[in-house]
């Protein structure tokens, strides 16, 4: 397989572009759409929240299908079957103990905490699903600004470059006519570069200047060049499965150490195994995905990516269950962010000891529709952020000590008086940190 | 002043012949064709390419390749469909198991990462034999051993394990249809399980025989103590009520023995009141040898009857004694006497194979009144059971042709046993349950693969109190199945090897989650063996032994059999046991007939010293009655006893895999069962290459190694008078090594501090520090050749120091000059005295590497170390120049690429290179490396202190050395947490740097030795 690396820098460029138009159309829909289902929009959020794992809208899962629930049965009887359906079904209640028979007699969780409003909310979305919007926040907005300033820059110079070319071919043209005017012999504009092009070839001086200009130029692009050999900075390579960080950890708002959750504990972040994803993916098949249009994406199917980790585990998503000795094809997954095997790296020490949210070196994974490699991952950007972060000294490893013993902060105290602790103070920039 | 000197060189150039002027004149001795290829113009000229042209191609190519290495490659990271849930990737997991490899036993912590062992670590305080010795720590290399056998083997051609069983079975029926016997050989069989599993055999079929033979035999001592105990089995012995240990020819401390008794003998020398003391008399320089306050030279013939002789002056009997020289005599007889003071506290040992000697020694601790105490009869130990008559008559029934279906199962007899190998053929059907084609497998009509001790489950009772659960650490690797599953499949039991363990476990009525997650269980196996009978039969029965011992013939040269740290050969193809360089003679790669200097002077044998420093010696012939072994090497070894010679078992393997085969000779060929015998010795042409990594033998009269009799250690607790600290005279004074200082401090109280501390009155030096620090840093196999180069890159090595018989005192008591008596000094003596100091990176706090490094690779942190960035070292080795202790190494080869290594080094090989710890860089060639004092363990540690939110606890981790070490000389730590061990020990009497006066200021420093001298 080659390495695709997707975006060369104009094409990140284009991208950026692009995603900053999307979301510019979705911000300026968004407030006829909040406008209009303010109840089912919360309603969605409280049934992905609650239902979604046991209920669907269009069909059968662990519970009945939901869509138009409201016009089977009364309000009232809804809003106590979910707050606690068990003391309905001791109630007596001849429907509500139908329905646990007709379902094996799998028990559905009481939901004391949801309100009277939050339940009407929940089956407002039953009732109209298509209507609540899809996806799209207000909190991208800030993070785009500069980069649409940034791509209005580069037009910017362009259209003044222009601009200059006329102005000069404009001026020529007048001196031309002038010339013309006082009688003179006139030239054409060719004439006038030629004539320009040998006093210019001719010019020690200026030949001098140009090829020392030229020459610094290229040494300059030369040594950037060089210095980015091995820095993957954007690298986007094509996944074996089009996962969205965007839906998961942006519009779901799924903690990172969810899936990645040896990041707490381990060097390595962890990619997740499949079972974690079942946990969730055991119930969204990814049929109800809506595209922009606002119809669904795979025509109420479930979506191809996901049947990627059915196949990956052996899940048969018709029977809900898993195929017995199955044999399991793991997925291959293309590494990211790849260190150097000479620099040992940590993700325990930075997660939970330096308390350094995911987003400082992995850019705003939650916005990424497709995840690329943010930082540079260089060595000069390590030891930057050691520089310049604090160490987080409340840990009990630094303030507190065996008895007759000074605490770490005593003793740093001690040394540094008032200055603040960075990461560099206590050794953070010593090769044998890292290096081993 | 200009030397009018001319040298010439040879005679052509003397009387300057035509041919050395033409030579003279020319750079090459013969001419270079140039003018044949570049004068013919057909060749030139029918060229398609012209020099332009091919410079086009040059610098296109050149550029194309710079651009492709420029792209990365795509790695894929492929995650666990299902994880289990005890696993997080990239934490380390351990599993508690017993490591048994045929001939020791260990309970070991075992750890592992994503699923592949990486380590053994000491197993739970309070396990029975919990420490590593050397094999213990290597076994995870025999464990990805790629000549390990893969799949059932029949005639040579892979088959599958349902027709080996068919077969077995088949030929099993054939067996007793036929009135023939149904044989199994094994190695010595402790396990409860498997036991079972015999008996269960036995009770299914009544030809069924059952045979256990050791690669080292004990059997005659064994039968001793059933005659005696009425088990056969070997007592325990107590060395925390013994004030004085006497071994003849016992090497206790070198891990051969099945008692691991190195933590006991440590503890009791602290030095101070009531250390013990250690007195060996040997004919090999052994290790423990090396380690006794003193040592008496003895021929193994002799052995017998200085115990006979031992026994009568502490008994008051005369029982008959055999020819004793006088020097023997005299020194036994003070030994005896030292021996009757400390009667009830003292014990004596004795080595070999010997019955009459173990009788003998039996019977002198009888007199002693030792037996019940530090010789605990009642407590006996399984880990030997091998029955040599036993095996003796199933040869010859096999020679016979009466045996129908022979077994061998974890046992070895073809390559350890002359005369087994052409009885194999005899038996109708053979089958070998084997981890390797080795010679007995390559032999029986059927080979099948058995699991490695890290892939099986298996259970032990070592001795009366423990019963260790082995579990396995890895799935198996190859498609093998445990001889209890075979053997239990015969008689019916279609139980996996697991069930058999539970059941075990459960029928001495243990949790099984519990016992799993200990390793093993304590219990109460005793068997009732009445100390005061023993004693007494001990006493009875030594005139008959004294008898027997007396009529042994000596000769005019004697072999005594010893174990290097390959041991009896079961791991003869792991290249980290053969790297480790004996602790003795420092030869690496080989085993060599040891011999004395004035002996080897009367035989004509030579060592010589190269051009190279490295070590050339004679080959000689070994003869004992029939059995002969040519090809030799003999090694000059300083207190050898003279008229004895010595030679390691384990070598010489024709079928063991790469590693091993034809290296060394086969010293079972000699057929010594008792583990000596007479021999003689002849010279025969050639030259042998040792790789020996030491060339200085002796300290020339330096503080190197700090030594200190008791009496004077006792005198003077402060150390003023034996551990004096070098001074300097300056401007402004007398000032001590750290005072006189040319450079400026680093700040080493604001964070942790780590220091070692290495006493080396523990250090035993058996090197398993050696070999544990190989397998946790991936340090590089460099195989012999670069060992005799002095490439070796073990990161800790351990000198050995002989002491010679010249001192400075001698010299001006007998009006020796300077020169004469430094050229004396660096001969060792005749009966040396010897001292182990492991050396590693010293982490200097004013390190001369760090001041030459011309690209600061090599730079100090604030926490005491002397860290090493590979990646920026560029290999000028300007460093290793300016170390004073010579502890840095350089990469000269690509060790995992070249092909020069492919034999030795693990990491060329895909099963091999799975040991290697992830967390330790690979390091390439042309760059230099040493110890890190295990920088990710340091970091490992810390970061778990940290996630737990506590501040980082005294032994809370440790270096793997230290880990390693069995008797507590390795202690590392924090200075600067208030009473630390290490702390502690930085402030002890007897501790120093080595090399103070350097001004170096180490992070390690030593504890002087400490010797109990009468």
């Amino acid at each position: 397989m080659n390495r695709s690396k997707k975006p060369t820098r104009m094409r990140f460029f284009a991208n950026k572009v692009f995603r900053v138009l999307t979301i510019a159309l979705m911000v300026s829909a968004l407030p006829y759409a909040a406008h209009a289902e303010g109840d089912a929009e919360l309603g969605k959020k409280l049934f992905k929240a609650n239902c979604a794992s046991c209920h669907k809208l269009d069909k059968k899962l662990v519970g009945p299908a939901l869509g138009g629930v409201t016009q089977r049965r009364s309000e009232a009887w809804l809003l106590a079957w979910i707050r606690n359906n068990a003391e309905l079904r001791a109630s007596g209640d001849a429907d509500a103990n139908a329905i646990f028979e007709e379902y094996g007699g799998s028990v559905m969780t009481a939901f004391e905490n949801l309100s009277d409003d939050d339940i009407k909310s929940i089956l407002a979305y039953t009732d109209a699903p298509a209507a609540a919007p899809a996806g799209g926040t207000t909190g991208e907005v800030p993070t785009t600004a500069p980069v649409a300033a940034e791509g209005e820059d580069a037009t910017l110079l362009y259209i003044l470059g222009a601009f200059l070319v006329l102005f000069i071919f404009l001026l020529l043209r007048i001196r031309n006519t002038l010339k013309e005017v006082s009688g003179e012999q006139g030239t054409t504009v060719l004439q006038d570069a030629n004539a320009l092009t040998k006093w210019l070839a001719s010019n020690k001086r200026f030949m001098t200047a140009l090829t020392i200009v030229v020459a610094v130029a290229f040494l300059y692009q030369l040594f950037w060049f060089l210095m980015g050999v091995g820095v993957e900075q954007n690298y986007q390579p094509v996944q074996p499965i089009a996962f969205s960080h965007k839906i998961h950890a942006g519009d779901n708002q799924v903690d990172c150490n969810y899936c990645h959750s040896s990041a707490r504990s381990s060097k390595h972040s962890g990619i997740p195994s499949a079972n974690v994803c079942m946990n969730c993916h055991m119930y969204i098949d990814g049929s109800e995905i809506v595209n922009e249009a606002g119809q669904l994406k795979y025509g109420g199917d479930r979506s191809p990516e996901i049947a990627k980790i059915y196949a990956a585990i052996g899940w048969d998503a018709e029977n809900r269950t898993y195929i017995e000795n199955y044999e399991q094809k793991p997925i291959k997954w293309i590494r990211l962010h790849n260190l150097p095997d000479l620099a040992y790296f940590n993700h325990a020490q930075h997660v939970t000891a330096g308390q350094v949210e995911c987003q400082t070196c992995h850019g705003p994974v939650q916005e990424m529709e497709e995840v690329y490699q943010y930082s540079e991952l260089t060595m000069g950007w390590c030891i930057n952020c050691h520089r310049e972060t604090e160490v987080k000294t409340a840990n009990g490893y630094y303030a507190n000590a065996e008895e007759g013993t000074q605490s770490i902060n005593e003793r740093l105290a001690a040394k540094f008086h008032d200055e603040s602790i960075t990461v560099e103070k206590i050794g953070g920039l010593e090769c044998g940190k890292c290096h081993y | 002043m200009a030397t009018e000197k001319v040298y010439w060189k040879g005679f052509d150039q003397l009387a300057n012949t035509d041919v050395a002027q033409r030579m003279a004149q020319n750079e090459f001795a013969q001419e270079i064709p140039v003018d044949q290829f570049l004068g013919d113009e057909s060749i030139v000229g029918k060229a398609q390419t012209t020099r332009r042209d091919f410079l086009k191609y040059l610098g296109f190519s050149t550029a194309a390749a710079t651009l492709a290495a420029c792209e990365a490659p795509i790695i894929e990271s492929i995650p666990y469909v299902v994880k289990p849930d005890s696993l997080t990737p990239g934490m380390p997991t351990y599993y508690a198991t017993a490591y048994v490899d045929g001939q020791d036993f260990a309970s070991v912590l075992v750890k592992t990462r994503e699923g592949r062992p990486i380590k053994i670590e000491p197993g739970d305080e309070g396990r029975f034999n919990r420490g590593t010795n050397g094999r213990a720590q290597a076994s995870v290399l025999s464990l990805y051993d790629s000549a390990r056998l893969r799949q059932p083997i029949k005639g040579g051609a892979e088959t599958d394990w349902a027709t080996i069983e068919a077969d077995l079975k088949q030929a099993v029926d054939a067996s007793v249809t036929a009135g023939k016997q149904f044989v199994l050989v094994t190695g010595s069989v402790f396990s409860p399980s498997f036991k079972a599993v015999i008996a269960k055999l036995r009770q299914s079929y009544n030809n069924f025989v059952h045979v256990e033979v050791d690669a080292v035999s004990s059997s005659e001592v064994l039968d001793v103590w059933e005659a005696l105990t009425g088990v056969r089995a070997l007592p325990t012995v107590d060395l925390s009520g013994a004030d004085l240990v006497v071994s003849f020819g016992e090497d206790f401390l070198s891990g051969s023995s099945a008692q691991q008794l190195s933590k006991a003998y440590a503890d009791r020398r602290k030095p101070g009141k009531g250390m013990l003391r250690h007195i060996q008399v040997e004919s090999n320089l052994s290790l423990t040898g090396s380690n006794a306050d003193k040592r008496v030279k003895i021929k193994p013939s002799e052995v017998g009857s200085a115990l006979a002789y031992l026994y009568n002056q502490v008994s008051g009997n005369s029982v008959s004694v055999g020819s004793l020289s006088d020097s023997v005599k005299s020194a036994v007889k003070s030994i005896a006497g030292e021996l009757s003071a400390s009667k009830g506290r003292s014990i004596v040992l004795v080595g070999g194979n010997s019955g009459a000697n173990a009788h003998l020694a039996a019977a002198v601790n009888a007199a002693l009144g030792n037996v019940g105490s530090t010789l605990r009869v009642d407590q006996p130990i399984y880990i030997r059971s091998g029955n040599d008559r036993a095996f003796n008559n199933v040869v010859a029934d096999l020679k016979a042709g009466s045996v129908g279906a022979l077994v061998i199962a974890g046992a070895n007899p073809a390559y350890t046993r002359p005369g087994f190998a052409e009885a194999v053929a005899k038996a109708s059907y053979s089958l070998s349950l084997c981890d390797r084609l080795d010679e007995t497998a390559s032999l029986t009509s059927a080979a099948a693969p058995v699991p490695h001790y890290l892939e099986s489950w298996a259970d032990y009772t070592p001795n009366t109190t423990e019963l260790a659960v082995a579990q396995p650490t890895i799935r198996p690797l190859f498609n093998s199945k445990s001889a209890l599953e075979v053997l239990g499949g015969l008689t019916g039991e279609k139980q996996s090897a697991k069930d058999w363990v539970k059941a075990t476990v459960a029928g001495y009525g243990l949790s099984w989650s519990q016992t799993l997650h200990d390793g093993g269980a304590s219990i109460n196996n005793g068997a009732a063996i009445s100390s005061a009978d023993t004693a007494s039969k001990a006493q009875s029965g030594a005139s008959a032994a004294a008898e027997q011992a007396s009529s042994v013939k000596g000769g005019d040269f004697e072999v005594a059999l010893y174990q290097k740290t390959v041991g009896a050969g079961f791991q003869s193809n792991n290249p980290w046991l053969h790297e480790l360089p004996d602790p003795i003679s420092r030869a690496a790669w080989d085993n060599y007939l040891t011999i004395s200097a004035k002996d080897a002077l009367a035989l004509g044998i030579v060592n010589e010293t190269q051009s190279n420093g490295a070590l050339n010696g004679s080959l000689v012939t070994v003869k004992a009655g029939d059995f002969t072994l040519e090809n030799v090497p003999a090694l000059v070894q300083p207190g050898q006893a003279q008229g004895t010679v010595g030679l390691a078992v384990g070598y010489g393997r024709s079928a063991a895999g790469r590693v091993a085969d034809g290296l060394g000779v086969n010293a079972y060929e000699l057929n010594l069962s008792q583990g000596f015998g007479a021999v003689s010795i002849t010279l025969q042409e050639g030259e042998h290459e040792f790789a020996s990594t030491q060339l200085g033998n002796t300290m020339m009269g330096r503080k190197i190694v700090n030594e200190v009799s008791l009496a004077d250690f006792m005198a003077d607790p402060s150390g003023a008078s034996w551990n004096e600290k070098p001074t300097f005279h300056t401007m402004d004074g007398v000032k001590t090594a750290s005072e006189a200082n040319l450079w400026a401090d680093h700040d080493h109280e604001t964070m942790h501090m780590w220091n070692m501390s290495i006493d080396l009155n523990s250090c035993t030096g058996c090197g398993a520090c050696v070999i544990a620090c190989h397998l946790e840093n991936n340090v590089p196999v460099v195989g012999k050749d670069e060992i005799r180069n002095f490439r070796d890159m073990h990161w800790l090595r351990i000198d050995r120091y002989y002491s010679s018989d010249m001192t400075d005192a001698r010299a001006e008591e007998e009006n020796i000059g300077a020169i004469d008596k430094y050229a004396a000094m660096e001969v060792p003596g005749e009966s040396p005295e010897v001292v182990f100091q492991p050396v590693m990176c010293q982490h200097c706090n004013h390190a001369p590497c760090e001041t030459v490094c011309p690209v600061g690779a090599t730079v100090h942190s604030r926490e005491g170390l002397n860290h090493m960035a590979y990646n920026r070292c560029i290999g000028t080795r300007y460093c290793a120049n300016n170390c004073p202790y010579k502890v840095r190494r350089f990469n000269w080869f690509n060790y995992q690429k070249n092909e020069r290594f492919t034999d030795v080094n693990p990491a060329q090989d895909d099963f091999g290179r799975m040991v290697l710890n992830p967390d330790v860089t690979v390091r390439a060639r042309g760059v230099m490396e040493k110890c890190t004092m295990c920088l990710q363990r340091i970091q490992y540690g810390k970061l778990e202190a940290k996630k737990a939110g506590q501040p980082l606890a005294d032994g809370a981790f440790t270096t793997a050395c230290a880990q390693a070490c069995d008797t507590g000389a390795i202690t590392f730590g924090d200075v600067n947490t208030a009473g630390s061990a290490v702390q502690v020990a930085k402030n002890d009497a007897r501790s120093y740097h080595l090399l103070e006066e350097v001004g170096t200021q180490p992070s390690v420093f030593y504890q002087t030795k400490v010797r109990n001298r009468a």
